[in-house]
């Protein structure tokens, strides 16, 4: 369904992306991961369709994305993707409801009607009780909660999250990415995760491993790309022995 | 001490610069009117000169260097609003000097020193440029226009000096930063009952000084005179921060009855910081009430029979004063507008990336202006006729003529006033899309 | 060892009999290895003939015979004393893993894509945890939490290594 070739993007000096190519099926769940640096972040602003790739091509449904000017890749942006980032997300003057009610608005929803949608989603992420609180007052937890309310709200087939759970506590995220998926799932929406966390990664059905700008290795719930003969992590009391 | 603060005035970044910039122009501007107004009252009184009675009457010469005495106000809130840019960067640079064992009282300093020092640079700017006009006003109109004495030039560089030094003194009172290096701003207060007093007493100064025009207990017709300007700049004072309770109310109406995102977002940015855009707009308040209390004042004189050209001219320079105030102001504007958005950056930047068109966001500013100038403007309008009309309206001459073209004067103000700020939102939407940038995406 | 004292624990509970205790353990620990049915009488026995457990009763219906155990005072205070113990954190490391990475590095073969493909293997464990704690018991989450934490910090460990090693080989190439 979205698909790159070959992705290239330079910022100065620094060569943010040197040849990436992926794709995302659609419903698909894929966590983008590799150390910092790596061009996890860009290669999502590519896909997305935030910034223009300098060479290589971004295509939806075989439509080329990375060529269209800045007008039609926004309307493109609104109709079909939503955004989360790690923090600093929301409207600090609006409530919650208010806050993810606010993209229906922009499709011209009436105040009613959007505000009511708004409610149902915030319900669906256990955070209705912050319905109508603002931002300031909300934990960080609850802010993420909202913000992935805000993406789902306009029924977008693709969400892309960059590090979504970078600022919070480990069960704070994992509830995060709990609803996260949870809500993709139902709604058969794509997720792109990008995140240096393995946890958060794991919730994905896919990987893809970047290391300087290329990627560096992909594994999926069956196989891993690098196949070959592996020995078997044994899990639970693990390997660290006395 | 000195060297710390050196250190801290090479290593400030472009924004910061610009801002340094910013208020080294409104010293500047500020010295160069309060020169200009002290040379006008050294000029040689009723002198006879046919082209440049202004200068040389008695009266209109009082009322021009009244004129350009109040037009400091307007370059002083410049100054003021131009240093609340960057205040962020401020802050944190000041919270890095306690970290590093600098006493409250020692930042607090490094802010006088950096303040003071941009006041030097614009007041000793302003002088030389009021030097350079003086110069060549006194050789080229033979000898009408007397050469203002160093003296002056140095009293009025001093006051500038003081008062930015008073100021940035001042501005570190906000902010707290403990030696941890966090900062926390005291949360500024809201309306009080006291501005309604200073309501009160600004009404009573300017009535005092209208009733009593020939009879002033103090100064005669000049003291008159002086009691009406305080009267209605502590007036206006007091209505702006009555406007602060007026913006929020407003915009907390519009807020709930919005149907549009972009109203819904400017009701509400504006509702959380109604103080702010009070602030901003005092000037512009300020310029429409004295617009619309002229206008009603002309009202009065225009019908009458004792129009004279010299009235007429006499007002066409105020007006034209006035036309000086609002762009001053619609600058300070500009530069409120500019600090709004920098705290907006990263929220506005999200909204872009998931798909809001930068246009719309613009629009949020314009409606901004919108939602906090109209009631501010229609206030100081009405403000400004009713007082000329209710202290001067058993006067002979007042007529539906009158009246009608003190309403028309009044709404023509408030709509300029409206105007300008809708402007200035407009011609922000270019630092809005350097906000919008991709870049303000990434964490950290 | 340790199963002494987590059957002594099901047994404070109220008396139980040994396919029981088997069927709690496993419940209550699930990421554990299963117990083995002989395992579980054979330490029983050993808890008897130590006085912190004793038979209470013994069922002789139609079916097999089944021998309820119960717990002893001197065997409370056993559990209570192993319970106030702090475990000894892992003096050796001496994980398969740890060892075929330094071998991979010091015969320097091709570390990097065994760590790659390692990395891979953790992760499809972990995917499984992950989906497993979505529908599991509590105790399930919490068996699965323990496993993906410390497949995290093997894997955290693995990037690592990772990037040292290219830091060292960029050292031997300058």
């Amino acid at each position: 369904m979205l698909e790159a070739r070959a992705l290239r993007k330079t910022f100065g000096r620094t060569t943010a992306l040197d040849g990436v190519s992926l794709e995302i099926g659609e419903g698909e769940i894929v966590a983008i991961t590799g150390p910092s640096g790596s061009g996890k972040s860009t290669a999502l602003h590519c896909l997305a369709g935030v910034i223009r790739p300098e060479s290589g091509e971004v295509r939806l449904d075989g439509r080329r994305v990375d060529t269209l000017g800045e007008d039609a890749r926004t309307r493109l942006r609104r109709e079909n993707f939503g955004i989360v980032f790690q923090f600093g997300q929301l409207v600090p003057e609006l409530s919650a409801v208010e806050n993810v009610a606010l993209p229906l608005l922009f499709n011209r929803h009436g105040r009613q009607e959007s505000s009511r949608a708004a409610r149902s989603w915030l319900e669906r992420l256990d955070v209705a009780g912050c319905a109508d609180l603002r931002p300031g007052e909300l934990s960080g937890g609850q802010l993420q909660r909202v913000a992935v309310a805000r993406a789902l709200a306009v029924g977008p087939r693709v969400i892309f999250a960059d590090e979504p759970t970078g600022a919070l506590d480990s069960l704070a995220g994992e509830q995060v990415m709990d609803a996260l998926v949870g809500t993709a799932r139902e709604s058969r929406t794509a997720l792109v995760v990008v995140t240096h966390d393995n946890r958060v990664a794991a919730y994905a059905d896919r990987e893809i491993v970047l290391r300087d700008g290329a990627v560096a290795g992909t594994s999926t719930a069956g196989a891993s790309t690098a196949g070959a003969s592996v020995a078997g992590p044994s899990a639970a009391d693990g390997e660290v022995t006395a | 001490m000195i060297t710390v603060m050196r250190m801290m005035v090479r290593g400030r970044s472009p924004r910061e610069r610009a801002r340094a910039r910013l208020m080294s122009a409104g010293a500047a501007l500020a010295t160069f009117l309060l020169c200009t107004a002290a040379n006008l009252l050294s000029f040689r009184i009723d002198a006879p000169h046919d082209r440049l009675w202004v200068f040389t009457e008695h009266e209109p010469r009082l009322l021009a260097a009244l004129t350009l005495t109040l037009l400091v106000v307007p370059a002083t809130v410049f100054t003021y609003q131009a240093s609340r840019l960057a205040t962020a960067t401020r802050e944190r640079r000041l919270a890095a000097l306690r970290l590093a064992g600098a006493t409250p009282y020692e930042t607090r300093l490094v802010g006088a020193y950096e303040v003071g020092r941009q006041a030097l640079l614009g007041g000793l700017l302003g002088g030389v440029a009021h030097l350079a006009v003086n110069v060549a006003l006194w050789r080229s109109l033979d000898g009408v226009v007397p050469l203002l004495s160093p003296m002056w030039t140095l009293v009025v560089l001093a006051a500038v000096v003081l008062i930015g030094v008073g100021s940035g003194l001042a501005a570190g009172r906000h902010v707290v930063a403990s030696p941890l290096g966090l900062v926390r701003r005291a949360r500024p207060r809201g309306p009080r009952a006291v501005d309604l007093l200073l309501v009160g007493l600004g009404v009573a100064l300017f009535a005092a000084g209208f009733i009593g025009k020939g009879r002033f207990p103090v100064g005669g017709p000049y003291g008159a005179a002086l009691s009406v300007t305080v009267g209605a700049v502590l007036l206006l004072f007091g209505l702006v921060l009555a406007a602060t309770w007026l913006i929020g109310a407003v915009a907390r109406r519009a807020g709930r009855t919005a149907a549009a995102p972009e109203t819904l977002l400017a009701a509400r940015i504006v509702q959380a910081d109604p103080r702010a855009w009070a602030r901003a707009l005092t000037v512009v308040g300020l310029t429409v009430f004295f617009g619309s209390a002229v206008g009603a004042q002309q009202g009065d004189i225009l019908f009458s029979p004792w129009l004279t050209t010299s009235k007429v001219v006499a007002y066409l320079l105020i007006d034209l004063a006035l036309l000086l105030a609002l762009v001053t102001s619609a600058a300070a504007l500009a530069v409120h507008q500019a600090e709004a958005l920098l705290d907006h950056r990263r929220s506005f930047a999200v909204l872009a990336a998931s798909g809001v068109p930068a246009s719309a966001l613009g629009r949020v500013l314009t409606r901004q202006a919108l939602i906090a100038a109209s009631p501010v403007c229609l206030v100081a309008a009405v403000a400004g006729a009713g007082i000329i009309i209710l202290t001067t309206a058993d006067a002979p001459g007042w007529s539906p003529g009158t009246f009608t073209f003190a309403a028309v004067r009044a709404a023509v103000t408030a709509g300029i006033g409206v105007l300008a700020a809708v402007l200035v939102a407009r011609v922000s939407r270019r630092t809005l899309r350097g906000a919008l940038r991709p870049e303000e995406l990434r964490a950290g | 060892m340790s199963i002494r004292h987590v059957l002594l624990g099901l047994l404070a509970e109220r008396p139980k009999h040994g396919y029981e205790l088997k069927k709690e353990h496993d419940h209550h620990l699930p990421g554990a290895r299963p117990l083995a049915y002989g395992q579980v009488y054979a330490t029983l026995q050993r808890l008897e003939r130590d006085g912190f457990a004793e038979v209470a009763e013994i069922a002789q219906g139609g079916g097999p015979e089944r021998t309820a155990y119960a717990i002893t005072g001197e065997g409370r205070a056993e559990l209570e004393r192993w319970l106030a113990e702090v475990e000894e954190p892992a003096p050796y490391v001496a994980s398969p893993l740890f060892s075929r990475v330094v071998v991979a590095t010091v015969t320097g073969g091709a570390a990097d894509g065994y760590l790659l493909r390692q990395r891979a293997a953790h992760l499809a464990r972990m995917r499984e945890l992950t989906a497993e704690k979505r529908s599991g018991s509590p105790a399930r989450v919490l068996a699965a939490d323990y496993a993906l934490q410390h497949l995290d910090a093997d894997l955290r460990w693995i990037e690592t290594a990772m990037e040292r090693l290219a830091d060292l080989r960029g050292e031997i190439d300058a």
